[in-house]
């Protein structure tokens, strides 16, 4: 390595910016790696295992557009996550503005029957947010004003969510025939699947929701960055008695943000119902809410670093089913690498601690 | 149709339900009041549960040692989370989430591995009841003989454990050196640092008693009222009882009392699901009504309840 590199990567931004990435991906080898040795623990081929999750997920244009399919959902509920940490709220209960969304959107698909796509659909997105970020508001309220934790009540609006839509499901709303869900949407309210457009996803689920979450992953990056809602976010979130004093209103961005990350949520809800099934049934969402939290914490609450992190998760999980099947190993696997995951980046001196030593040694060549 | 729904069975069953919740929620007590936030009491719970049945099937069927390696596990997934938001001064809420997703991860991945397949366990042999007393059936004499052989003597015998530890942990915590330095290490560390007490011992063996307690929740869930175990079968359980660790003002007596409430709506959306078809009321809305008494409660209460000053603060010894 010449002087000038050297001077060029202990120049203050670019290590920073090195370092954003470094814990997170320190992170993931770690968490694959105790991943591994438990694979091996339990008497499975941890090589075989982990071939075949890649092949599962990254194997062709097919299982490529399964792992962006699971991806997106995460990316929404990344975003949610993230947006309420930047804020300094935890909302634990994306999964119930999740339900929420994924309601209105089929009760919205279904009334609008008829109506062309060019307005179902933005109508059907609306109302889905509307409703994620109307699920969120109480707890938000509840917050602002006599401090409630938002990890209690979030949570508690989860359970209540799930079981609105069982009801919903097995009664008011219940299709003819056995099986508790809703009938299916009609062709002018389902969000059309991409490979439609581009054959090489050969017959994959993935959808046009996915372009519209990265395009939102960007629209929040910039709203964090460049615009005062953005800015009273972060510095409430930094500092709440700071921004009082500066003139923010604490209590407002609180049940702002809440609602907005809500609304992010809820999204993730719409499209699994109007692209991925078609229709509203109880189990429609495995968890997207939860994993939504590790999707954040991995970012960093970067909406950018969103888009990579669901990827990985939605990889994960795409990978998981061949992993099972071809491994023998059980797909829960990917919840215990989640938690590890999680576990790695809060605590990052770890990954720290281990890339200490090569930091030294740059230091010493130069 | 009321005398069909207040029962002797009604409060019994309301008795059963508080214990798991009443257990997380003065592990929540124990460890919040030595300074650390613990939403983990949920994967504590879980991880509880599901150990107590492999437990049992390890040890040729004996229940009891279910419930030891229960408390066991609950203990070392609290380690985990002493270690990290301790000696590693992660943010404590999120390390809890962590081990809530671990201890999902945990039980699904090894039911497969253990069991042979996803869902459920395979059924273990239960707790029995500690007493079994014959009384009176005759009469005006047999009708209280059944109130109270039902309401005060029926129980296994975590749901007595779980009163006995509310009682002596409230006296303890008031009147033992241990309570003493308890309080103060979720007040003001630093002050409990210069009389020479060691903070992070004092809290790791906090977090770690919390670890216990969440686990014997567990085991009572499956060891005591099932019989088996199923997939997230907590059901929110331990986010419930942080909501009645606050309501219970962060001690151990006040934690029990606020988690019959939620025992009692337990016990009451259960009994009502029997009258389903007089009342006309979907099931669904029986089952919300525990998680909804929550947020209420949590509303009503918050404001006027001060928590521990220094909670989900780490304490840097520098």
């Amino acid at each position: 390595m010449t002087p000038e590199e050297a001077i060029e990567i202990s120049d203050g931004r670019w290590r920073s910016a090195i370092e954003e990435l470094i814990v997170p991906i320190i992170s993931v080898i770690i968490a694959v790696f105790i991943s591994g040795l438990i694979i091996w623990a339990v008497g499975y081929d941890p090589v075989a295992a982990i071939a075949a999750l890649l092949k599962g997920a990254f194997g062709g244009g097919r299982q490529i557009g399964e792992t962006l399919m699971r991806a997106t959902p995460l990316m929404f509920t990344g975003l949610a996550v993230a947006y309420g940490f930047r804020a300094g709220l935890f909302n634990i209960g994306a999964e119930g503005q999740l339900f929420m969304g994924g309601l209105v959107a089929a009760w919205l698909g279904i009334a609008l029957a008829g109506l062309p796509w060019i307005i179902n659909i933005p109508l059907i997105l609306i109302g889905g947010a509307a409703a994620g970020a109307a699920w969120a508001f109480i707890p938000a309220l509840l917050k602002a004003r006599v401090g409630a934790h938002e990890v209690i009540t979030t949570m508690m609006f989860t359970y209540i969510a799930r079981y609105f839509v069982s009801w919903l499901v097995t009664g008011p709303m219940k299709a003819e025939g056995q099986i508790p869900q809703t009938e299916a949407l009609p062709p002018e309210s389902v969000l059309p699947r991409i490979h439609e457009t581009l054959p090489f996803l050969t017959s994959s689920r993935l959808h046009w929701g996915f372009v519209i979450a990265v395009i939102l992953a960007v629209g929040l990056w910039l709203l964090l960055k460049y615009t005062t809602l953005g800015y009273e976010a972060r510095a409430v979130g930094f500092n709440p008695w700071a921004s009082e004093t500066g003139g923010i209103s604490v209590e407002a961005t609180i049940v702002k943000s809440l609602c907005i990350s809500g609304a992010l949520a809820g999204l993730a809800g719409v499209t699994e119902v109007i692209a991925v099934h078609g229709r509203l049934f109880d189990q429609f969402s495995s968890g997207f809410g939860f994993t939504g939290i590790a999707v954040a914490l991995l970012a960093k609450n970067n909406p950018l670093g969103v888009i990579a992190a669901a990827i990985l998760f939605g990889a994960l999980s795409a990978g998981s089913g061949t992993m099972q099947l071809e491994a023998d190993v059980p797909a829960k696997l990917i919840f215990i690498i989640q938690a590890l995951i999680i576990f790695f980046v809060a605590a990052e001196v770890f990954a720290k601690w281990i890339v200490r030593p090569f930091r030294k040694k740059v230091a010493d060549s130069a | 149709m009321l005398s069909d729904i207040i029962t002797p069975d009604l409060f019994a069953s309301a008795i059963r339900m508080t214990t798991p919740i009443a257990l997380a929620a003065i592990g929540g007590t124990i460890c919040e009041r030595s300074g650390i936030v613990n939403i983990a009491l949920e994967g504590m719970m879980l991880f509880g549960a599901f150990m107590a049945v492999v437990g049992t099937t390890w040890f040729g069927g004996n229940p009891w040692m279910g419930v030891i390696v229960a408390v066991i596990a609950g203990g070392l997934l609290a380690l985990i989370h002493a270690f990290a938001s301790i000696t590693l001064r992660s943010d404590q809420v999120v390390s809890g989430t962590a081990i809530n997703i671990l201890a999902l991860g945990l039980t699904g991945f090894f039911m497969e591995i253990i069991f042979g397949r996803p869902g459920s366990t395979d059924a273990v042999a239960r707790l029995q009841p500690v007493f079994s007393i014959s009384g009176p059936t005759e009469g005006l004499l047999g009708t209280v003989w059944t109130w109270l052989d039902t309401v005060i003597f029926s129980y296994t015998p975590i749901v007595y454990m779980a009163i006995i530890i509310a009682i002596v942990g409230q006296w303890a915590m008031y009147h033992t050196r241990w309570g003493l330095r308890l309080r103060a290490l979720g007040e003001h560390p630093l002050a409990v640092d210069t009389v020479g007490i060691n903070v992070a011992r004092g809290r790791y063996s906090a977090v770690i008693i919390s670890g216990f307690l969440g686990g014997l929740a567990g085991a009572n869930l499956t060891l005591e009222q099932v019989g088996t175990f199923t997939e997230n079968m907590t059901n929110g359980r331990g986010f419930i009882a942080l909501a009645a660790n606050i309501f219970g003002r962060w001690t151990p007596a006040g934690s029990y009392l606020a988690s019959l409430l939620f025992g009692f709506a337990d016990a009451l959306q259960v009994k009502m699901q029997l009258f389903r078809d007089v009342v006309a009321i979907p099931y669904q809305f029986f089952l919300m009504l525990p998680y909804v008494l929550t947020v209420i409660v949590l509303a009503g209460v918050m404001g006027r309840a001060v928590a521990p000053a220094a909670i989900g603060k780490p304490y840097n010894k520098e």
